[in-house]
């Protein structure tokens, strides 16, 4: 026993002396030129593999992906945050990421045969050690429709891609970023995209106050927060100023045509009930004055309403320094509230 | 032997809360003197009894602790323990039921249904023949010399409405009415709280209750019924601004303006109250911005979110507003 005790104690002096040697004394060669020894791809690849498949979520929670805008949305964030590494559909990957170990795959070839659901699962939590980042929110339902992109990948050409990021030419003495936000927003603030909300509706006030939260991620967005810091804050306020100084297009930015859900919006929105504000208070349509640091949302996107309304309902949405009190008008919604409060909004005609 | 000889002084400090505002021994109503007799007669009983007792024991005890007479010990018992308790506490249950109705009776028509909402009151005041009823908070007004109807319920959770100078307390509970009546016959403001534990600020829901010679009550509630008279003056009007600019109508209705928000007190005369935030501060425009300020401070887990991003200016404009809305 004293024996098996003295060559166990042994055993881990030399274990230790080994360790200690390897960290303190820099014998392991750290060289990515090096690369891994062989097998050690292997194990940490099909570790990787086997780790997204038991985390990923249930496909019962996948969305539906084809809905409209979700591809374009998710093209647009991709070309700002992934093209980098992985390349677009019909492009060669540029020299930097071809010399990483692990070197970031071809976006076709990364997309490989992944579900949704674990595409959904590795956009949102990243693969250690292999320079994958993961979301950069809280919020990860705005990650469906990077996914949804992923999903088209496969059959995409160069010009497709092209046509989902063109990045409009601006006017003379526009911001020198607006190219990039006309990208999703379009350069007068409209979208046309139901899954990106309109602009041109908002004054000057809220969208700096916005710009702002999203870059310092006090308002949660993996999507805005990637955009929002890719812009110095000052040339943030200036996107602003030309996005609140943009004629307001008077069309709902979506047609509704269940005027039932519209109806049912209208009283809700404009008298409230005993667990809810009344809406156009702060947010208009109406005849009195408004705090410039409100939202507009007449005209706005139903899409992109009923989302926001429930992440408020839901809770963490973060936002601009008067978020408290949204906070707590909305924590009342049922599903059935915000469906209709959306229709109605989107329905309205627009002014700021 | 000294500390317990001094506690009665000590008490002592406590005796001015018998009278004043919230007082059932300082009481301005049928009902209330009615308890309060009540309360005298039974505390009266209770001294004697206690005194009876006592002596009883001293005298059996102490001063002729010798054997006593069996025959004697038993009549006492049967007489003491068990007659003279079912005859006195079946004559107070007879004497208790047979006031009971009382507290109840059908009013002289008007009808005032009061909602326990977290943590303040919605006060509907029904007179005879009404088919909407006069929206007001936080305060009941009362004639005096007239029996008032109170129909009670409440949004959440169980609240009870108390006046304790005008008469008994009554439970309020969500989703069922109850019934109460209150015949004032003194004028003056009383103070009542909610008398049931109604969560973080129960402590602080409490309103003032106006008695009011009839005639002054009635032209009250005609003023009470019309739209809000809009206050003069620069700051005031500012203040009007204010109020529509920072969406405050999304919650709080001030009749005859834009502002129709139903989710928290009725505004439409709300500087002509007694008491600001449900009966636990002063109304002045000191206090109406504070309360704006900064409302979980003052009153814990309040729905109404705090407005500390207002500006000082438009804060005092905003209530002055609001104490301007006679």
């Amino acid at each position: 026993m004293k024996r098996v005790l003295q060559t166990l104690a042994f055993l881990a002096v030399l274990g230790a002396a080994a360790g200690g040697a390897i960290v303190f004394g820099g014998l392991y060669n750290v060289s990515a030129r090096e690369g891994h020894w062989p097998g050690v791809p292997f194990v940490l690849h099909t570790t990787f593999r086997n780790s997204v498949d038991l985390r990923a979520p249930d496909p019962s929670v996948v969305p539906d992906l084809e809905a409209e805008g979700m591809v374009a949305l998710g093209a647009g964030h991709f070309e700002g945050g992934c093209k980098v590494c992985h390349a677009a559909p019909g492009q060669e990957r540029w020299a930097i990421p071809t010399v990483m170990v692990p070197h970031p795959p071809h976006i076709k070839e990364a997309v490989g045969t992944w579900s949704p659901a674990e595409l959904h699962w590795i956009v949102d939590e990243g693969v250690k050690m292999s320079g994958m980042p993961y979301w950069p929110a809280t919020r990860t339902d705005d990650i469906w429709p990077v996914v949804a992109f992923l999903q088209e990948v496969d059959g995409m050409d160069a010009d497709t891609y092209g046509e989902l990021t063109a990045r409009p030419s601006v006017p003379e003495g526009a911001p020198p970023d607006l190219p990039y936000c006309a990208m999703c927003h379009g350069i007068e603030g409209r979208s046309g995209n139901p899954q990106i909300p309109r602009l041109d509706i908002q004054p000057q006030a809220y969208l700096e106050q916005t710009l702002l939260a999203y870059a310092e991620g006090r308002r949660d967005s993996g999507i805005m927060h990637v955009a929002a810091t890719r812009v110095a804050p000052a040339e943030l306020l200036n996107l602003a100023a030309w996005f609140a100084a943009q004629e307001t297009a008077e069309a709902p930015a979506t047609p509704v045509d269940d005027l039932n859900l519209v109806t049912a919006g209208e009283a809700l929105a404009m008298r409230g009930t005993k667990e809810v504000p009344a809406c156009t208070s702060c947010h208009g349509p109406k005849a009195e004055p408004r705090a410039a640091e409100f939202p507009r949302l007449g005209g706005q996107s139903a899409v992109y309403l009923a989302q926001q309304l429930r992440l408020w309902r839901d809770g963490g949405r973060g936002g601009g320094d008067r978020k408290n009190l949204m906070a707590k008008a909305a924590q009342g919604l049922t599903d059935a509230d915000i469906a209709a409060l959306s229709a109605w909004y989107a329905a309205q005609p627009a002014s700021r | 032997m000294r500390v317990r000889s001094r506690l009665p002084f000590a008490l002592l400090p406590g005796l001015p809360g018998c009278t004043g505002r919230q007082s059932v021994l300082d009481t301005a109503g049928t009902d209330a003197h009615t308890l309060l007799t009540m309360f005298w007669v039974m505390l009266a009983g209770l001294v004697v009894i206690w005194v009876a007792v006592n002596g009883m024991m001293l005298v059996f005890r102490h001063l002729s602790p010798r054997r006593h007479d069996e025959a004697l010990a038993r009549k006492m018992i049967v007489g003491g323990g068990i007659m003279l308790p079912t005859v006195v506490i079946s004559a107070l249950l007879a004497w208790g039921l047979s006031v009971m109705p009382d507290q109840r009776a059908p009013g002289d028509g008007l009808r005032v249904e009061v909602i326990g909402e977290q943590w303040w009151w919605r006060v509907h005041y029904w007179p005879e023949g009404a088919e909407a009823p006069v929206v007001s908070a936080n305060e009941g007004r009362l004639p005096g010399g007239l029996r008032t109807e109170f129909d009670l319920h409440s949004d959440k959770v169980i609240h009870s409405f108390w006046v304790p100078a005008l008469g008994g307390k009554m439970d309020m509970f969500p989703g069922r009415r109850t019934m109460m009546s209150l015949h004032p016959d003194e004028a003056g403001v009383f103070r009542g709280q909610c008398a049931e534990f109604c969560g973080a600020s129960h402590a602080l829901m409490a309103f003032e209750t106006v008695t009011m010679p009839p005639e002054d009550f009635a032209a009250w509630l005609e003023h009470e019924a019309g739209p809000a008279v809009p206050p003069e003056g620069e700051v005031a009007e500012r203040g009007a601004v204010v109020f529509a600019e920072q969406g405050c109508g999304a919650c709080h209705a001030v009749r005859g303006t834009a502002a129709q928000g139903q989710v928290g007190p009725d505004l439409t005369h709300v500087g002509s109250r007694h008491s600001l935030g449900a009966g636990i501060l002063e109304p002045t425009v000191e206090n109406f911005a504070a309360w704006i300020d900064h409302t979980g401070d003052l009153k814990p887990e309040v729905e109404m979110p705090a407005y500390d991003d207002l500006p000082g200016d438009d804060l005092t404009a905003l209530a002055t507003f609001l104490m301007g809305l006679k």
